[in-house]
């Protein structure tokens, strides 16, 4: 039975989950190569 | 009655069914995908593109507020956001990765032109089979046949769109060549990535309607913050108010965009991002019907542009087929419960729920969505909107053939009509 973490817990869990890490760091990527070619 | 072909979500059949509604969805949302450009073609040249994507952002809002509200209601938008509330943040994620990924695209046709930089951003449904087999178990255990009808079916597709491209392109390139280049991949790179998002809600049980509510905040806020760097908060009013005669038809575009998005977050539900992005990337072929049928824009060309129009309409017709035929077996949908169980457990959204979106159900302890007074205001408000810029709205003077433009218009409202229905009795839109 899943059991709901604490907002913190929650964060930290959002935190170390690489399909956050993915995304956001593409995102950042695309930010940096749209101020290059601009 | 919604759900009434869901009696045993477990057997066969019932897969069989969500697999051929995901299809089904995928096809439905090229064709809106691909209609949402009519409104935008009326627009004429002298509106910087940074404020055309920003007005359509704002038709975007309005109907990812007010089309959830109208058809499962703001409470049912509550109770899923309360059950999985971490998926806010994939949300404004994916919704700020649209945002960049539109705003590269515009810079990318105007250096290398749309008949190079297409294929290249049409790469992001590869990365999209990527990311859904390393992240979302696809494509496990789905044996050679599978693993050749989507890789190939999507490489024939990638091919068949660039022929097209190349056709319909009218423009040069600008002299910024390697820009281009890495403007195009940018976007094909940030929308393969986007689908993260996507797959993570959906397998967590987050209907699409509730998903895409919060992914416009991250839509909006990007494409506003974007808006305003590039050309200051002075000018961009300025651009706004000289736009106003237009603003309705790139509105409209925005909407219409919005209802073939809610059938591409569908498709990549039912029958995950490996395949639901290659179908929904048909928008290229309705988007090249509407162009030449309705606005004659391929008139006076050689016949050797027809001859590539038609070759490469054929090969993604070809293409979409064995990515039909290559739809997931009980052994690759077992992988993905397994991917659904992992999020449900370390995310504390209860395994009931999730298993019972993932199969298309309400879960039993789940209230009969409804719509109150608030929703109501939401889809008045909208309406109000958009028929107040309707009303300040200028007709542009264009070539215009209405007999094409009905009957591709009585197509895609016959596609809606039937994936909708379809929808709502075998899911009830969860």
């Amino acid at each position: 039975m899943a059991t709901e973490p604490s907002s913190r817990g929650r964060l930290s869990t959002i935190f170390t989950d690489i399909h956050f890490w993915v995304p956001a760091l593409v995102l950042l990527a695309g930010l940096l190569l749209l101020r290059f070619i601009h | 009655m919604p759900g009434e072909e869901t009696a045993s979500p477990h057997e066969p059949g019932r897969r069989r069914s969500l697999q051929l509604l995901g299809l089904l969805c995928g096809f439905t949302a090229g064709a809106w995908l691909g209609a949402a450009e009519a409104p935008t073609k009326l627009v004429s040249i002298g509106v910087s593109p940074i404020v055309i994507s920003l007005i359509m952002v704002v038709g975007v809002f309005l109907a990812r507020w007010s089309l959830p509200a109208l058809v499962m209601g703001t409470s049912s938008v509550r109770a899923d956001v309360k059950r999985a509330p971490h998926l806010i943040i994939w949300a404004l994620l994916a919704g700020a990765l649209w945002a960049v990924a539109n705003t590269l695209t515009i810079f990318a046709i105007r250096d290398i032109g749309l008949s190079i930089a297409f294929p290249l951003w049409n790469s992001n449904s590869l990365l999209g089979i990527f990311w859904g087999f390393l992240f979302f178990n696809e494509l496990r255990q789905a044996g050679w046949r599978r693993w050749a009808g989507v890789l190939g079916g999507t490489a024939v597709m990638c091919t068949g769109a660039a022929v097209l491209a190349i056709a319909s392109a009218g423009q040069s390139a600008s002299g910024h060549s390697l820009n281009g280049v890495w403007a195009a991949l940018g976007a094909g790179v940030l929308w393969g990535t986007m689908y993260i998002p996507y797959r993570k809600a959906y397998l967590t049980g987050m209907n699409p309607m509730s998903f895409v509510t919060f992914f416009t905040f991250g839509e909006l806020g990007m494409m506003g913050a974007l808006a305003f760097s590039y050309i200051g908060a002075a000018p961009l009013w300025h651009a706004l108010v000289q736009a106003r005669g237009v603003m309705f038809w790139l509105m409209l575009g925005g909407f219409i965009w919005v209802i073939g998005d809610l059938f591409q977050q569908y498709a990549a539900k039912y029958v995950g991002i490996s395949r639901g992005i290659p179908l929904s990337n048909t928008n290229q072929l309705w988007g090249l019907l509407w162009g030449i049928l309705v606005f004659g824009e391929l008139h006076g060309k050689s016949s050797a542009t027809y001859a590539q129009v038609i070759g490469g309409s054929l090969l993604m017709m070809v293409g979409v087929a064995a990515i039909s035929f290559s739809s997931a077996g009980g052994q690759e949908q077992r992988h993905w419960k397994e991917a659904a169980e992992r999020e449900s457990e370390r995310y504390g959204v209860s395994p009931e729920f999730v298993a019972a979106r993932f199969d298309g159900r309400q879960a039993l302890d789940e209230v009969l969505p409804r719509r109150n007074s608030l929703d109501w205001f939401l889809v008045a408000a909208a309406t109000a909107v958009l028929a107040g810029f309707a009303l300040i709205a200028r007709v542009p003077e264009f070539s215009f053939h209405w007999v094409p433009a009905v009957l591709l218009s009585l197509s895609s409202l016959a596609l809606l009509f039937v994936c909708a229905r379809k929808l709502w009795r075998t899911t009830g839109f969860h």
